[in-house]
């Protein structure tokens, strides 16, 4: 039995693929997304065996959201997309599958097979994977959005999951710590916290070799003496 | 009554010398010399040809005349006040010295009253020269009557300084009684004749360069645009006949590098446009890249076709197109009995240069409209894979849902389709371009489905109106693209036309205010159609976005159109 999840922005496209796989007894379809926001939630919501990702969607793209995956999350990724040289380039580089629209029905069964046999492939870089994060995806009150980085001021994690905090806004995401450590400039300041050295304001030292940072808009982020060093160092300050 | 006659017969003779000084300077007039003297100069080389002429002149008039009384009657002040005259007090001054320590040499009892008058008269010209100057009056310069009146003071003037410093003093006074009047008279006419001499040349120049900008122009102006639709036989007889008639010369020829293009006037009944160059100076006006004047005296001209033909003489100029290369020759002929005047071949050569210019503008403007066309075609060619393969899914999944809407939806693609292959360089009606636009937008409502609203606020008396095809399409699939596409909600597109003071203004608006002004990205479509309108219709046409951040983008298309006539 495998189970999948369909991320596409177009609800026919979602609609065909969901018929295609209705035809496809040992496939369960537990959800579709239509933009790859909701997607990050899903597939960590859902833990499908399978996704079938679009790649052109609204402002993130289907490569764009699954560099944004933690390698050990990923479930294996079916590209799925209309017409795009490039991108059809770079999954044969990565050694991922791929399915073509209008989506031929014998070539979703190789495909099927393919996965039932149980290959896995190894978590791999996908293109995009090294770049830096222009914006990080959120999920507000009733909204999805994206937030700008020069907008972050810290990012947290509490019992809800990642908290993205900025100057106007908040949001929760989908996007880990270590992720976000590794995609953006946010600076580690505490284990729970990431912070963003552009809208430090000032920092209190405490009497016990830990400090507080204070943010532009007044915020208080703690560091921890492991971290207070580092930072230091990356703000030059003996 | 000795003394009258006396008199009289020293007038004759200083107006018999007078007369060869002056057929001396007509005979200058003639050569290149005499250019500098025509107007009033400032630079060195100027000025130092003033000088010479007119020292010449001055030692000259001293030559020229004949001794009387122990001393020289002449016409030594002609060339002194109009050196003075012409080129300013320091040419006067030089000339007046040189003319005067000239006579010093001589010697005789006025040797030094002499040397020094004629030096005050070079000064005389040279001060008038900068008064008139200063006066804003330069053209009175070369006034014959100026001229008479300053040197009949000079020679007043020289006869003062004679009395005043010739010893002995009654010798210098019976000399002066003697010479004063018929210097005075002559030297003034001649210096007044010398005038005219400078003047009617002049006046010829002028009328010649007149008579040459005249034709140039007349030429320049019936033949612009001619050759820039290309250098081929129809244009290149038309432009033969022009210069042909313009210039009045027997005949006139157009080749390119291998064969006759046009030919008009004389002899065009064996000189046949089409056939391969044959005349032997043609050929070598093309190998070697430089004009062949063949006068048919010192360098002999036969016509290649007939030995029949009555032309005479030819001149072949090379026409130069980009880095200086031959792309072919103009040729002007004249008959037999009939010389070349000069005027038409200086006027050959830039009538050449003329010619090469068009056809070089032709050729850029050419490989500009190809560009733009090309470049439109590129555009067709790369979007629609993109558009087809989408719409094609879509449709795969309509077919399973709803046949009905899926026949549908295949009749707008086939719509659009139509639309989109046919010839971009023609003109379409705005009613055409708002169909092929309804095809587009109604596949991508199937798309999209909940996620695309569309509007349109189009009159319908703007449907007829013309422009240029493909012209809508692009920047409506732009805002599909890089707008509503990229929305994580819904979106609207609106599109709106008006015309006003007989401009078109189309209004392409999305509702994403996503535009990012990113050259040659995500424009590529949108510039091309920006550069096929200023192309077409100048500068003050095209696109202009402005933007909204995450409220609209919107794109306005600006092009004129003919006011239809009102209805009566």
């Amino acid at each position: 039995m495998l189970t999948a999840l369909i991320i596409d922005d177009e609800a026919p496209s979602r609609e065909e693929l969901k018929a295609l796989l209705a035809a496809t007894p040992d496939v369960e379809v537990l959800g579709e997304c239509a933009n790859a926001i909701e997607g990050l939630s899903a597939i960590h919501r859902l833990r499908p065996d399978v996704v079938f990702l679009d790649i052109q969607m609204p402002r993130l793209s289907g490569l764009e959201m699954v560099s944004m995956i933690d390698a050990s999350a990923l479930p294996q990724i079916v590209f799925v997309t209309a017409y795009d040289e490039h991108a059809l380039q770079a999954f044969e580089e990565h050694a991922a599958d791929y399915l073509l629209k209008p989506i031929d029905p014998q070539r979703l069964a190789r495909t099927l097979d393919w996965l039932r046999s149980g290959v896995r492939h190894s978590p791999r870089a996908f293109p995009g994977s090294t770049e830096k994060l222009r914006q990080i995806p959120c999920f507000g009150r009733n909204r999805i959005f994206l937030l700008a980085l020069d907008e972050v001021e810290f990012v947290h994690t509490d019992i809800a999951g990642v908290q993205v905090v900025g100057d106007k806004r908040q949001g929760t995401t989908e996007l880990s710590l270590k992720i976000l450590q590794e995609r953006t400039s946010l600076i580690r300041c505490h284990r729970q916290f990431l912070v963003n050295l552009d809208q430090i304001a000032e920092i209190e030292l405490l009497d016990n070799g830990a400090a507080e940072i204070i943010t532009r808009s007044g915020r208080r982020v703690p560091v921890s003496r492991r971290h207070l060093r580092e930072m230091k160092d990356r703000l030059l300050i003996a | 009554m000795l003394e009258e006659i006396n008199h009289l017969a020293l007038i004759g003779s200083l107006m018999q010398q007078m007369c060869v000084y002056l057929v001396i300077a007509y005979l200058l007039s003639k050569t290149p010399l005499f250019a500098p003297l025509m107007q009033v100069t400032v630079r060195l080389p100027g000025k130092l040809v003033c000088y010479l002429v007119f020292s010449g002149f001055c030692v000259m008039g001293t030559y020229l005349g004949f001794q009387i009384e122990g001393a020289i009657a002449n016409t030594r002040a002609i060339g002194a006040v109009l050196g003075g005259l012409l080129g300013g007090p320091i040419v006067g001054l030089a000339v007046g010295l040189t003319g005067g320590l000239h006579r010093y040499s001589l010697g005789g009892f006025t040797d030094a009253a002499c040397a020094v008058s004629t030096t005050v008269e070079g000064l005389i010209g040279g001060g008038l020269h900068l008064y008139l100057l200063h006066r804003h009056r330069a053209d009175r310069l070369l006034s014959p009557m100026i001229a008479l009146g300053t040197t009949l003071c000079a020679e007043l003037m020289q006869m003062l300084i004679i009395l005043l410093m010739a010893r002995p003093f009654d010798q210098a006074a019976r000399l002066v009684a003697h010479i004063a009047l018929p210097m005075m008279l002559t030297n003034a006419v001649g210096a007044a004749l010398f005038m005219r001499l400078i003047l009617d040349r002049r006046e010829t120049l002028e009328k010649y360069s007149i008579a040459f900008s005249a034709k140039a122009l007349r030429i320049a102006e019936r033949s612009v645009g001619v050759l820039m639709q290309g250098f081929d036989e129809r244009n290149c007889s038309r432009m033969a006949k022009v210069i042909q008639e313009e210039t009045g010369v027997g005949a006139v020829a157009i080749t390119d590098c291998e064969k006759l293009l046009g030919f008009v006037g004389v002899g065009a009944e064996h000189h046949l446009p089409g056939t391969p160059i044959a005349s032997a100076h043609t050929r070598h006006a093309i190998d070697h890249n430089e004009v062949v004047y063949a006068d048919g005296a010192t360098v002999p001209y036969c016509c290649s076709v007939t030995k029949d033909c009555k032309l005479g003489s030819c001149l072949v100029i090379p026409l130069r197109g980009e880095e200086n290369r031959v792309f072919g020759t103009i040729k002007l002929y004249e008959p037999k009995r009939k010389l070349f005047s000069s005027l038409n071949r200086t006027l050959g050569e830039g009538i050449a240069r003329l010619l090469s210019n068009q056809v070089l503008a032709g050729r850029i403007e050419e490989q500009k409209r190809l560009l733009a066309q090309s470049e439109i075609k590129l555009l067709q060619a790369q979007i629609n894979p993109h558009f087809l393969f989408n719409a094609l899914n879509t449709l795969a999944a309509v077919i399973r849902r709803d046949p009905e809407a899926a026949r549908q939806l295949v009749q707008y693609l086939s719509t659009f389709f139509r639309k989109s292959l046919k010839r971009i360089g023609n003109e379409a009606t705005l009613g055409d371009e708002i169909e092929h636009v309804d095809a587009y937008l109604h596949i991508e409502l199937a798309r999209f489905a909940d996620r695309l609203d569309v509007q349109f606020a189009v009159p319908n008396d703007l449907l007829p109106l013309r422009l240029p095809a493909f012209s809508l399409q692009p920047i409506v699939e732009n805002a599909i693209k890089y707008g509503i596409s990229q929305m994580l909600d819904a979106g609207t597109i609106r599109i709106s036309a008006q015309r006003q003071a007989g401009v078109l203004t189309i209004v392409v608006e999305d509702s994403a205010g996503l535009y990012q002004p990113t050259p040659g990205g995500d424009g590529l479509g949108m510039n091309l159609v920006d550069r096929r309108i200023k192309i077409r219709y100048g500068a003050a046409y095209g696109i202009a976005v402005s933007c909204e951040p995450d409220c609209w983008t919107r794109v306005a298309i600006r092009l004129p159109v003919e006011e239809e006539l009102a209805p009566c």
